[in-house]
């Protein structure tokens, strides 16, 4: 860890939060593409995520906070670069490597199935159609409405504002643990023979000891399958449906040939 | 059926008949004037077969009774109007709170109740009867002078109307139903002058009409509030209250026999200026007289019924109504006199010079209505009868003169220029021989109508410029009837109140104090020889439109063309009967008095003040003498002027001069009022509307453009950009979160 | 390990993921960057979620992930059917070029003139010539040149 002298944690998150927003307004493509703007981004970029560390530095064991760090900041910096990227290819391919990212967390957080999943059914599935469909759509070169943004300043303000309020209120969650403290198997489990109300302070503790201690933690994904077809089978048949619906709506939508209404086809011969 | 009966139908039938026409008017076609003839018709044979009734009641014609000086009235009450018991307190010491005075000294509270009461005395009977027969004989002259109008049905349904309104305006026994109707007929008026609406002087001058009646109509309303401020009621009669005492009315007979029950002073003399000035208004008196000759432009059978005969003698029976109010104002009562000397000479004076035989009749009519109002102003039971009598007398031979200028206007395709005529009695000898017979009653020549009545009125103002010497004149009289005469000012009985009513005692006792400052013997002295003038000009007029008009070469517009002949006998039957009336009713009700006693029946003129001044009748010769002298002068003038010489031949106006200009001018009255009061007005309307169009406009504008601004900026959030609408969503749940972020704090 | 830090930096991860998204989506014009954005954001929460769900013991969390990514895909299949629509319209993946519902006296939004892009011609790695050069398919070339 670090040992310097930090500012106090509200000013520590409001140059983050400011740093963040500037940065991003600097890195969003503008029509003006000056290389010392995206260097001077990336560095404000860098010293928010930062002071997002420094802010959130209250991991136990060197070891699975490496990995944790690691993979989020893989995930983070690569969502960064999916929005800031002039070229929607690269977007998509800086979005295969957030989710890459993003599954590292699912992993470090023990949801082993979705990790997996998030890799198999977004990069593997998703991801392709969207390229796909860039490789139909997109026309030669880099477009216009690629290079500019839609209100770049008052959008990554609002983003960073966002960003800000929400740090806010996990940070309260450690200064009031009771504020979010729900009745939950394992503070059940931890709790049971006491018989008395959970302890906010130790409650993760108590949870920890009670994934650590429960003989089916291994077997995870066999217990999110009994959960997922136990207590949710209606929901999992509903979204069959939903699957089948969209299914036959995409294609009812794109076997409709031609120009219905006839309007735009004069603008369409004229961009292509 | 009973009397009660008969009075409610003498208005109802004209009425039913106004709506039958306004209903199948279209429908009728060339006979739309059935209904309003039929209504008419049926309410004249009841006004007439009232009048014989009421007249038996008093004892006309009955060898049996001499004729009683009892007042003889009949109120029938068709509804209350309005009614709520204990409304009000009457002032203290006013005749209202000494009416109901109790015998501890405190008064009880009054009800204030409108009934819709009809009344049926002598008065009334007899203008009913002048009302509905006139009319009759215009309505029938209509159907020719009217064929092939546009208007047709339209032009009967308003004259029933009119019919109606005027009945009710005299029958009624209530200042507000009188109020009521009064502009009722102001609105038939206004209708009938703007009866052909398209021709821009027709609407100018029933707008004028209406407009100059305003002031008039705003002095009957002050008076009425005043009167029941005074008086505490506006009932003419006599009520029972609901405890059996009499509540009396302003005219009622118990009012009227009781000494002190009227109201002298500043209150009595300003009720009694309102209420002239609301008959000035009406019938054309000094200064409110210019809208009746621009009323000619309304078709001539209307200016026969309503500006000649009938509509205008309102005011000279609302002053006849209240004779008991003015008696005790001797000052109010010289007012009224001088105000109708004025007049008759002033548009006897601008009538000299008219060339437009209606306006020449029109200043005729305004100057004979001057004569009654002088009349009536003598404060005599010989000035009111002679008042009546003459508007007896003229509404019949006015009525005839009208008819007789709209039989030649009908002829000559609508031109009325005398000077464009002449001759016509060739063409037209019933029309001429009519309008002769008329013209003759209206100069005052023996015997025709006129001057028996102007000889009255001649009468009454003489007995009151030389008491002394027309007492002598009269030697059945004694001396002391005519020291009477001046009894409201000489003496001080009829106005003594007890000294518990404070208030008005001291008005009462200053008017007795003060000597009248206008009711001497020199000021009658000038009105009547006045009075002699204007008999003298009226005569010359006359016959100059008569010269120019039937005598010297024929002559004929062009605008005649195949019309120029005799009118047909729908309109001349007319004519005649109405000459054959102007013949021989003078004569016939001089003779036997009936009219004058007939009409000493009424309450109003049982006053003692009133019937203190009664004289037996006689016939002046030296009066009658003076006034033919008079109209004698004034057709050899005309004659000299006028008689078999060329219609458009030498001008009166020529002939006098710079006078001329003024009398054709017509006094530069209507150009005084125009810079005086219309320039000014339409000044202020000037500003008024700009004010409007700018500052209240502007106003209203600016807040409208509020919303405009507003929406002017907020309409470029709706720039179709999603991603924008995005934005503006976002920005809104971050202030949310902001807030409850600011909140949880 | 201490659970609620690990909490706490996990939900920080899924809120800077979701705003990241959210600034994305409102900013870049181009409909596939947009729509992957809103699949960041989607990974923002499910990252969330997990997160939570790791915290209570409860499988609750992962479920309704499982469902986020059905709904996703769904969601990916249709709209990208929208959106080729759209293309087949306009020849554009432009978010602005659906302006039509604007106030009916409003300019339609014009882009600027942009300045050119001093982008160095993408150079291929070359073998050494050792035979005659392959012919190159121009379609191929055209293809290549805008990735």
């Amino acid at each position: 860890m670090i040992a310097v002298a930090l500012p106090s944690p509200g000013v520590l998150l409001a140059g983050a939060v400011t740093a963040a927003a500037v940065s991003l307004w600097l890195l969003l493509p503008r029509g003006r593409d000056s290389r010392p703007a995206r260097w001077l981004g990336g560095l404000l970029g860098a010293a928010a995520l930062a002071g997002f560390v420094l802010t959130g530095r209250r991991l136990g064991g060197l070891g699975e906070e490496a990995v944790f760090l690691i993979v989020s900041l893989v995930a983070v910096i690569s969502g960064a670069a999916t929005i800031v990227s002039r070229s929607p290819v690269y977007s998509a391919i800086w979005f295969a490597l957030a989710l890459a990212g993003v599954s590292g967390v699912l992993l470090v957080l023990g949801a082993q199935f979705l990790g997996v999943a998030t890799i198999v059914v977004y990069a593997g599935a998703i991801l392709v159609m969207f390229l796909f469909v860039l490789m139909l759509a997109q026309p030669a070169g880099l477009a216009p409405y690629d290079r500019v943004s839609n209100e770049p300043l008052l959008s990554a303000i609002a983003g960073a504002t966002l960003l800000g309020l929400l740090t806010l209120s996990i940070g309260r969650l450690s200064a009031d643990p009771s504020c979010c403290q729900m009745p939950s198997k394992a503070a059940a489990m931890a709790a049971g023979t006491a018989g008395t109300s959970v302890d906010a302070a130790h409650a993760g503790d108590a949870i920890d000891a009670a994934i650590a201690t429960d003989p089916l933690a291994a077997d995870q994904v066999a217990r999110l399958g009994g959960e997922l077809f136990g207590r949710h089978l209606l929901a999992v048949e509903a979204a069959g449906v939903l699957l089948l619906v969209a299914l036959v709506g995409s294609i009812a939508v794109v076997s409709r040939h031609g120009d219905p209404s006839g309007e735009l086809a004069p603008a369409r011969r004229a961009a292509s | 059926m009973s009397p009660a009966t008969l009075l409610v139908l003498v208005p109802l039938l004209p009425l039913v008949g106004a709506i039958l026409t306004v209903a199948l008017g279209r429908r009728l076609g060339s006979r739309g004037h059935l209904p309003a003839i039929a209504g008419i018709a049926a309410a004249a044979v009841v006004a007439v077969s009232l009048l014989l009734g009421l007249g038996r009641e008093v004892g006309i014609g009955d060898a049996a009774h001499a004729p009683t000086a009892r007042p003889v009235e009949m109120i029938t009450t068709l509804w209350e109007w309005a009614g709520v018991d204990a409304a009000y307190s009457p002032p203290a010491g006013s005749p209202a709170a000494a009416d109901t005075a109790r015998a501890d000294g405190a008064t009880d509270l009054r009800s204030f109740s409108i009934p819709v009461a009809l009344r049926l005395d002598p008065l009334t009977s007899t203008l009913l009867t002048i009302i509905t027969c006139v009319g009759l004989l215009v309505a029938i002259y209509s159907i020719g002078y009217m064929h092939d109008d546009p208007g047709y049905p339209r032009f009967f349904a308003l004259l029933a109307m009119f019919v109606f309104s005027m009945s009710m305006l005299v029958a009624a026994s209530n200042f507000l139903l009188v109020y009521v109707f009064w502009e009722a007929v102001g609105a038939c008026s206004y209708l009938l002058i703007g009866f052909w609406f398209t021709k821009p002087e027709a609407a100018r001058a029933a707008k004028k009409a209406f407009l100059v009646n305003r002031v008039g109509d705003f002095g009957l309303a002050v008076a009425t509030f005043l009167l029941w401020m005074t008086y505490g009621t506006l009932n003419f009669h006599d009520t029972l209250s609901a405890d059996g005492t009499i509540l009396p009315g302003i005219l009622g007979q118990s009012r009227i026999a009781d000494a002190a029950g009227y109201v002298g002073g500043a209150v009595g003399t300003a009720i009694c200026l309102l209420l002239l000035l609301a008959a000035c208004g009406k019938s054309a008196q000094l200064p409110l007289h210019v809208w009746l000759p621009d009323a000619m432009e309304g078709p001539t059978p209307a200016s026969a019924l309503i500006h000649a005969a009938t509509m205008v003698t309102a005011g000279i029976y609302l002053v006849a109504r209240c004779a008991p109010l003015f008696v005790v104002c001797p000052d109010a009562l010289t007012m009224v006199s001088i105000v109708g000397t004025t007049t008759a000479l002033v548009a006897a004076l601008i009538g000299t010079v008219q060339n437009d035989l209606k306006r020449v009749l029109a200043y005729s009519t305004i100057s004979q209505l001057g004569y009654m109002f002088a009349s009536l102003g003598t404060g005599t039971m010989l000035g009111f009868t002679a008042a009546i009598f003459h508007l007896v007398t003229h509404a019949f031979f006015k009525a005839l003169l009208f008819l007789g200028a709209g039989s030649v206007m009908h002829s000559m395709g609508g031109v009325i220029d005398m000077r464009r005529f002449g001759g016509l009695r060739r063409l037209m000898p019933i029309t001429a021989a009519t309008f002769l017979i008329g013209s003759l009653a209206l100069a005052g020549v023996a015997p025709f109508a006129g001057f028996f009545s102007k000889d009255e009125i001649l009468a009454a103002l003489h007995s009151k410029g030389w008491p002394d010497a027309h007492g002598e004149h009269h030697d059945t009289a004694p001396a002391s009837g005519h020291a009477a005469v001046r009894l409201p000012a000489a003496d001080s009985g009829p106005n003594t109140a007890p000294a518990s009513t404070m208030h008005f005692v001291s008005m009462k006792t200053a008017a007795a104090a003060d000597a009248p400052v206008l009711d001497r013997p020199r000021t009658w002295q000038t009105l009547f020889w006045m009075s002699l003038i204007t008999a003298g000009l009226t005569a010359f007029y006359t016959f100059r439109a008569v010269f120019m008009t039937f005598t010297g070469p024929l002559r004929v517009p062009d605008e005649a063309g195949h019309h120029a002949h005799e009118s047909p006998p729908v309109m001349t039957i007319p004519l005649v009967i109405l000459a054959v009336a102007s013949a021989v009713s003078g004569w016939w009700l001089f003779a036997t008095h009936s009219l004058s006693t007939f009409l000493a029946a009424t309450p109003s003129l049982t006053a003692p003040a009133v019937t203190a001044t009664a004289t037996p009748p006689a016939f002046h010769f030296d009066l009658a003498l003076q006034g033919t002298l008079a109209a004698a002068l004034g057709i050899a003038i005309a004659a000299v002027g006028h008689l078999g010489r060329r219609s458009d031949g030498p001008q009166i106006e020529r002939f006098l001069g710079p006078i001329g200009t003024l009398f054709a001018n017509r006094f530069f009255i209507d150009q005084l009022y125009k810079a005086l009061i219309v320039k000014p007005l339409e000044g202020v309307a000037l500003v008024a509307a700009a004010f409007d169009r700018y500052v209240i406009d502007g106003l209203v504008d600016g807040v409208a453009r509020i919303p405009l601004a507003l929406g002017a900026w907020a309409r470029h959030l709706q720039s179709g950009l999603v991603q924008r609408y995005a934005l503006v969503g976002v920005l809104g749940t971050l202030l949310i979160m902001l807030a409850l972020a600011a909140r949880l704090r | 390990m201490n659970q609620l830090a690990l909490l706490q930096n996990a939900l920080v991860v899924g809120a800077i993921l979701f705003s990241l998204g959210l600034v994305g989506i409102l900013t870049r014009r181009n409909l596939i960057v947009m729509f992957l954005s809103a699949e960041l954001m989607l990974q923002g929460i499910s990252v969330s979620l997990v997160a939570w769900s790791r915290y209570h013991g409860d499988f609750g969390g992962q479920v309704l992930v499982i469902f986020v990514l059905t709904v996703a895909a769904c969601e990916a299949a249709v709209a990208l059917v929208f959106v080729l629509q759209a293309f087949a319209r306009t020849g554009r993946l432009d978010s602005a070029a659906w302006q039509s519902l604007r106030e009916s006296n409003l300019p339609r939004r014009v882009d600027h003139e942009l300045p050119a892009i001093d982008t160095v011609p993408p150079s291929f790695p070359r073998l050494t010539p050792a035979g005659v050069l392959p012919a190159a398919d121009e379609n191929d070339l055209l293809q290549r040149e805008h990735v």
